[in-house]
């Protein structure tokens, strides 16, 4: 059991770290468990969001994003990340893409770690990043949203993928 | 029926600065006929030049940009009709190369090759101008007015298979240098952050 519950994080928190990365996008498939933060950037003069059909092409959408000029971010559910992996590997590690997610953790269970999760949409999420070797953190409560804006800078550093997941459902 | 390689000469000699996002089969001879920094190839993700397109369309609306899809390709994600329709970029046009089969893996025919109408599809997905051609003549008279048009546009070619495809499926191209190509010839030296 965590030594300390994992909370919620308010959604003005999110998009105003966003906000200090630089992201002009969020390019999203929408996720139950990030409804809140996707409302709020719904309304946010200062980063669009793009809603798309799948999470392949949410990848896809972010790199000519990027290669354009923009500044995107990616935000999905776990069950999207295992559906587009192939096109993770082709755009942003084959392809060197910058490519930040932020990934919901639908079903998560507050009482224990994802990878202890009875559910195994929430405990494959974390050992799939490592295969892949992406660098990932567990955004477990406000106090780890600075953890948002270092692993945007490091996927610009890397020139690849690195993901936040979000432990429990955004307010 | 048309030739691929006439289609892809005639888009050519209406480029202009266009950024092009070929895929697949049209890979190695659009690079032939059309060497361009602003060519960023979609290799190694199949079915996402379309969503490709539609970024770079997005992040740079003073440029046309022009995918060059497969029919299988498109197959793969369809659903990047609706995406492309509701974000409805102006400067996005659409062509798919519909030849019927997947030709880099052997020819096998897509799914309801004989019946499928992309044309129809993106219609109903929302494109608000569609074209459909199947001879190259119309093609070239009427390229100028597709190109013209206000996109998101939709160009449904009905073609032969390309000949000469890839040998063993491998292309000849590199997404990752082109991209970064692209950015560079885009954005200049402060681009490459």
């Amino acid at each position: 059991m965590p030594q300390t519950p994992p909370q919620s994080v308010p959604a003005e928190l999110l998009v105003e770290a966003l906000r200090s990365c630089g992201v002009t996008v969020a390019v999203t498939v929408p996720d139950t468990h990030q409804r809140t933060f996707l409302a709020r950037l719904a309304a946010d003069p200062g980063i669009r969001l793009l809603t798309c059909s799948t999470e392949d092409e949410a990848c896809a959408l972010a790199a000519g994003l990027w290669i354009g000029g923009e500044q995107p971010v990616l935000v999905i559910q776990h069950a999207g990340l295992y559906a587009s992996v192939n096109t993770l590997r082709g755009v942003a590690i084959d392809g060197r893409v910058p490519t930040f997610y932020l990934i919901g953790l639908l079903s998560r269970e507050p009482d224990r770690p994802p990878r202890a999760s009875a559910r195994s949409m929430v405990r494959y999420c974390e050992p799939l990043l490592d295969v892949f070797g992406i660098p990932h953190a567990l955004i477990d409560g406000p106090d780890d949203v600075p953890e948002i804006p270092r692993l945007f800078r490091l996927s610009r550093e890397r020139r690849g993928p690195t993901a936040a997941l979000i432990g429990m459902p955004t307010c | 029926m048309i030739q691929p390689l006439d289609a892809l000469r005639a888009i050519a000699q209406h480029r202009d600065d266009a950024i092009v996002v070929p895929t697949m089969t049209t890979v190695e001879p659009w690079h032939e006929l059309s060497p361009s920094a602003l060519n960023v190839s979609c290799i190694g993700f199949m079915g996402g030049a379309s969503s490709l397109g539609l970024g770079l369309a997005l992040a740079r609306p003073e440029r046309k940009v022009l995918v060059l899809d497969g029919d299988g390709s498109l197959c793969m994600q369809l659903g990047t009709l609706a995406t492309i329709a509701g974000a409805a970029p102006p400067n996005l046009y659409h062509f798919v190369f519909k030849n019927g089969v997947y030709q880099v893996s052997g020819g096998q025919p897509i799914p309801a090759a004989d019946r499928i109408d992309f044309a129809l599809m993106a219609r109903g997905a929302g494109y608000p101008t569609v074209y459909s051609f199947d001879d190259l003549e119309e093609l070239r008279m009427r390229l100028p007015a597709v190109l013209a048009a206000r996109g998101p546009v939709f160009i449904q070619l009905v073609t032969e298979p390309i000949p000469n495809p890839p040998e063993g499926g491998v292309i000849n191209a590199s997404f990752a240098a082109e991209a970064e190509a692209a950015r560079a010839a885009l954005l200049g030296p402060l681009g490459k952050v």
